[in-house]
């Protein structure tokens, strides 16, 4: 598993480059970015180098931030594979509540990062099916 | 035309005469019958003898809505249960409500101040009137209603919340009055405009109250809707609608001085004001039997003057309000104070998180958000549990406050702090 940092986001101009200016200032790595939206406010999900103390940062700039685990696999470059992937999870009866990639990984197959009602289950039925779950190591590079 | 002759036009000294004899039996009556003023009243060392007149009045202890709340619900009442014929109740601070009582007689009398108003507004028994304020513990809505029965006038008792009905009804009923809150009255005009309905409905008169409002305002409903819009003022505390209103010189609103009596004081020394200054209006009922108040200390801020008035009456006018000594908000006709969304967003947490209130008018309709700071300990990885947070926020303020409430969660903060005194306030509507 690895970890993803979710931060609250208002609807206001310029508030993700907020988090990206602290970021940067740090040199700390964004691995991954994906942002949900809503009529009022977003959520910015990030997978970084170093979440810890990209966590640290943001708290102390006034963000409210929270750190949790997802589930990165391995997917190979054809078509037809997420849809595989997809399908397994929903035979397992287990909801997909959102997903995202990592592209660049040095040459390396792109990482789809996604999360579910049960992350333990979904790991487990998708390595039974042969998947390689990442770990974090595996992002940091 | 003049309702009560006798009563709206007596000289000072009668009028004098007259409040210091109805002061002198309240007082009586409440010393015998209300435990809270009678301890009060001992406590200064003051017995209902020591009121003699009117110039006793400032000897009589001030009474505020935190005592009304101290004593919920009938605490205060100066008459058994068995002669309360109704009750009225008001949102408090805290949650609870300030309930206020009436007897056959309070009731009477209320009906005949409204309707002293209507008829100073020129309505008569030949005028059709939409009754749109609130129908129910909100005085508006019932206090209007008996008034205009009274006057003999046809009562068309819309209540709110459905502007289309009331315009079909304006329009099919031949309204020739309306009363309801000024912004209401600006909203149903531009209904109307957008409809191309303006010329097809008989408005003569509007009596709008419960909320502040301007001189620019009355021009602006008066000049949409070519209609005379009047001024009506009241607090349920005191009796509802009918407290005071204007009349055709709009040069102040006539109290009915022959059931009240206004003082205007300094709201941080206590001390009179001078005839004219601006202080904060305290009102002492003397004829009210259910619920009779020595020095209700109201919060507004007016000025008051004893001058006859152009229109022929006595009574003393209050200028239009300047504002609030405390800081509640009226939205819609309705109270709201700042502690009132602490307490309801304590309920979420042990602690309150950041909020404020922004008030604006739009479209000539009051609209409150709230935003509120979401804190580390509000926020999960998930959309649905912030909608879920956002939904539940707006439903605790909704039951507290009795009024639709926009929320708006914002980053942490995010919402100035203010040095010293709070400000949870941002009141963008611009009464000029």
């Amino acid at each position: 598993m690895i970890q993803q940092l979710s931060i609250f986001i208002q609807d206001e101009i310029g508030s993700i480059a907020g988090v990206t200016a602290i970021l940067k200032q740090s040199n700390i790595n964004l691995r991954a970015i994906s942002s949900f939206d809503t009529p009022n406010f977003s959520i910015l999900r990030i997978v970084v180098d170093q979440p810890e103390k990209a966590k640290e940062l943001l708290i102390a700039n006034g963000f409210a931030v929270t750190m949790s685990e997802a589930i990165a696999v391995e997917l190979d470059d054809e078509p037809g594979v997420l849809h595989d992937m997809l399908e397994i999870i929903a035979n397992a009866g287990l909801g997909l509540n959102y997903i995202y990639s990592i592209v660049y990984r040095n040459g390396k197959v792109p990482l789809l990062i996604l999360n579910t009602d049960n992350l333990q289950l979904t790991i487990k039925v998708l390595k039974e099916k042969g998947y390689l779950v990442a770990d974090q190591e595996d992002v940091v590079l | 035309m003049i309702w009560n002759e006798t009563k709206e036009c007596m000289s000072r000294d009668e009028i004098h005469n007259m409040q210091g004899a109805r002061l002198r039996k309240t007082v009586s009556r409440v010393y015998h019958n209300v435990e809270f003023y009678r301890k009060k009243m001992q406590a200064l060392g003051l017995e209902p003898g020591d009121i003699k007149g009117l110039e006793d009045l400032n000897k009589l202890p001030f009474t505020t809505k935190q005592d009304l709340r101290d004593n919920y619900p009938f605490g205060l009442f100066a008459v058994p249960q068995s002669q309360v014929v109704r009750v009225h109740a008001s949102s408090g601070t805290t949650g609870k409500a300030t309930v206020v009582g009436y007897t056959r007689r309070d009731i009477e009398i209320w009906q005949e101040c409204v309707t002293r108003v209507l008829a100073m507004t020129g309505i008569g028994v030949h005028d059709n009137i939409q009754v749109a304020y609130g129908y129910g513990l909100f005085t508006g809505g019932l206090g209007l209603h008996y008034g205009a029965e009274n006057l003999g006038a046809t009562v068309i008792p819309m209540s709110t919340g459905n502007t289309k009905r009331l315009i079909t009804m304006m329009e099919d009923f031949k309204a020739t009055a309306i009363a309801c809150t000024p912004s209401y009255l600006l909203h149903i005009a531009e209904t109307l405009e957008e409809e191309g309905k303006l010329d097809k409905v008989n408005l003569k008169v509007a009596i709008c109250g419960a909320e502040p409002w301007t001189e620019n305002m009355r021009k602006e409903i008066e000049g949409k809707l070519n209609l005379r819009a009047y001024d009506i003022y009241g607090l349920s505390e005191i009796l509802g609608p009918g407290v005071a209103a204007d009349c055709d010189a709009h040069k102040g609103l006539h109290v009915y001085e022959d059931h009240f009596i206004p003082e205007i004081i300094n709201p941080d020394t206590l001390e009179p004001c001078k005839d004219g200054e601006v202080g904060e209006l305290v009102f002492t009922t003397i004829t009210k039997e259910a619920l009779p108040l020595f020095r209700y200390r109201t919060k507004d801020l007016t000025s008051i003057t004893y001058d006859p008035c152009e229109c022929g009456r006595t009574l003393a006018r209050i200028s239009r309000f300047k504002g609030r000594s405390d800081d509640m908000l009226i939205i819609r006709g309705v109270n709201v104070f700042p502690s009132q969304v602490e307490a309801a967003l304590l309920e979420i947490g042990e602690t309150s998180p950041h909020y404020i209130l922004i008030v604006d008018r739009i479209n000539n309709l009051d609209v409150l958000e709230i935003q509120v700071e979401v804190e580390e300990r509000f926020f999960s990885d998930e959309i649905k549990s912030l909608e879920r947070l956002t939904k539940k926020i707006s439903n605790l303020l909704q039951a507290a406050l009795g009024l639709a409430v926009k929320v708006k969660l914002v980053e942490p903060k995010t919402i100035a702090r203010s040095q010293g005194k709070a400000s949870r306030v941002i009141d963008r509507r611009k009464l000029i």
